[in-house]
């Protein structure tokens, strides 16, 4: 379950541990629509659909009723101006199925950040204005505090 | 790593408050608010007094905290050091990487939606300082394998290397790996390393290949040699220890006498 060098498994052999495996998961917004119980990850392109399973009920404590796995080829795209054709990596997904009580909805994380950010430029642009205001009025008496006058 | 370490936290909880403390000291730095009450409880008086938040065992556990995810920046500590490494026991060191692991799954799961989603990731040097610790911390266990190895058996027990000829005659190191075949006997295993290709191609390769690093080597070489002549042109007092510790493959003393040196002057003769 890692990248790393084992020795050959022959039949009878202890069975091969790993310590510390280097798989990595990343949990993705599901392009078609799932079962509230499917979640898709992209995965490490060596993992296989065991450990995949294994990575998520031993490390995350998550149960899992079946895992489906898929190689989604990365886009190819030819250049506008010389022609030269590119292709982006190729990615392995993993379709995990949890139990059917289970519901899992992919969370929104920047529903609240249109918002805060308004209020930011909000406060920053009345600063400016004010700012903008004390200019207008020591325009003709420059070099004067800012307490001068009320 | 605020976020590891709190979670750092929650794991080591289920296996004993001593090792948590151990695990919080090091990658402390003074602005870093997590739980700074908890490192200073003394030591006896850890398991009933030490408050932690309840394990979070679920799919959240891929995604940041929620108060980060409008945030732009996020404030973290810095990477974990090898000396700080080494100083922890093996079963700590295993803890960690776990919570490393799960670190690292959570922010390349925040960048990939934020990528998604024509975001900016905040804080994206995470992944990095993320990435460095796993790195020191794989060293820390390698020394520890090679050192027990060694004392046990007196290899490294590292995976053995050799430097062979690849199909162009050049050298490449071969990793062995272990085979159920001896290797006289395993005729896949002979065609797919695919080496000591001796033919006349190869041959003519080689000798261009050679003449091309001879010429760069070369030219390097009347580079270096060419300056030095410039530089003590330009300037006839010239300190020649400075050049001989500058161009160490140039023979200075020997230049001394060229013709290219002498300026466009009349020499001062007997001052």
């Amino acid at each position: 379950m890692s990248t790393r060098w084992y020795p050959i498994y022959q039949r009878g052999n202890p069975q091969l541990r790993v310590f510390l495996p280097n798989f990595w998961m990343k949990l993705i917004r599901p392009t078609e629509e799932q079962p509230p119980n499917v979640v898709t990850f992209s995965v490490s392109m060596e993992m296989t659909k065991y450990d995949v399973r294994s990575y998520l009920e031993k490390i995350y404590k998550l149960p899992v009723v079946d895992v489906r796995t898929r190689i989604a080829m990365g886009e190819t795209k030819r250049d506008q101006t010389y022609g030269y054709i590119t292709k982006k990596d190729d990615v392995k997904l993993a379709y995990v199925t949890l139990p059917r009580e289970e519901s899992f909805v992919f969370p929104d994380f920047f529903s609240e950040k249109a918002e805060k950010q308004a209020k930011e430029e909000k406060s920053l642009d009345e600063s400016k204005a004010g700012f903008r205001r004390f200019l207008d009025r020591n325009k003709k008496r420059p070099g004067t505090p800012g307490w001068f006058s009320i | 790593m605020s976020s590891a370490l709190i979670k750092c936290l929650n794991l080591a909880k289920t296996v004993g408050n001593a090792t948590v403390k151990t695990l919080l000291a090091a990658p402390k730095q003074p602005w870093q608010t997590c739980s700074a009450a908890a490192l200073q409880t003394p030591h006896v008086q850890m398991p009933m007094q030490m408050h932690t938040s309840a394990v979070r065992r679920d799919l959240m556990e891929f995604f940041d905290e929620k108060k980060n995810w409008s945030e732009n920046e996020v404030k973290v500590g810095r990477a974990w050091r090898t000396e700080e490494l080494r100083i922890k026991s093996n079963k700590e060191l295993h803890q960690l990487w776990f919570v490393l692991l799960k670190e690292r799954n959570m922010l390349l799961t925040m960048e990939h939606e934020c990528n998604d989603k024509m975001e900016i990731f905040p804080s994206p040097e995470r992944i990095d300082k993320v990435k460095i610790s796993m790195e020191n911390l794989e060293t820390v266990v390698r020394e520890r394998n090679k050192a027990y190895h060694l004392l046990e058996t007196g290899e490294t027990g590292e995976r053995p290397q050799k430097a062979v000829k690849n199909a162009f005659g050049l050298q490449v190191s071969y990793k062995a790996c272990e085979h159920a075949l001896p290797s006289f006997m395993n005729l896949k295993w002979i065609k797919s390393r695919n080496i000591g290709f001796g033919g006349r191609a190869v041959n003519r390769f080689l000798l261009k290949y050679r003449e091309k690093l001879y010429n760069a080597k070369r030219k390097a070489k009347n580079r270096s040699r060419n300056e030095v002549m410039m530089i003590l042109r330009r300037n006839p007092n010239f300190d020649l220890d400075v050049l001989r510790r500058q161009f160490p493959d140039v023979n200075v003393d020997k230049l001394r006498n060229e013709d290219k040196i002498r300026g466009h002057y009349v020499p001062k003769v007997g001052v």
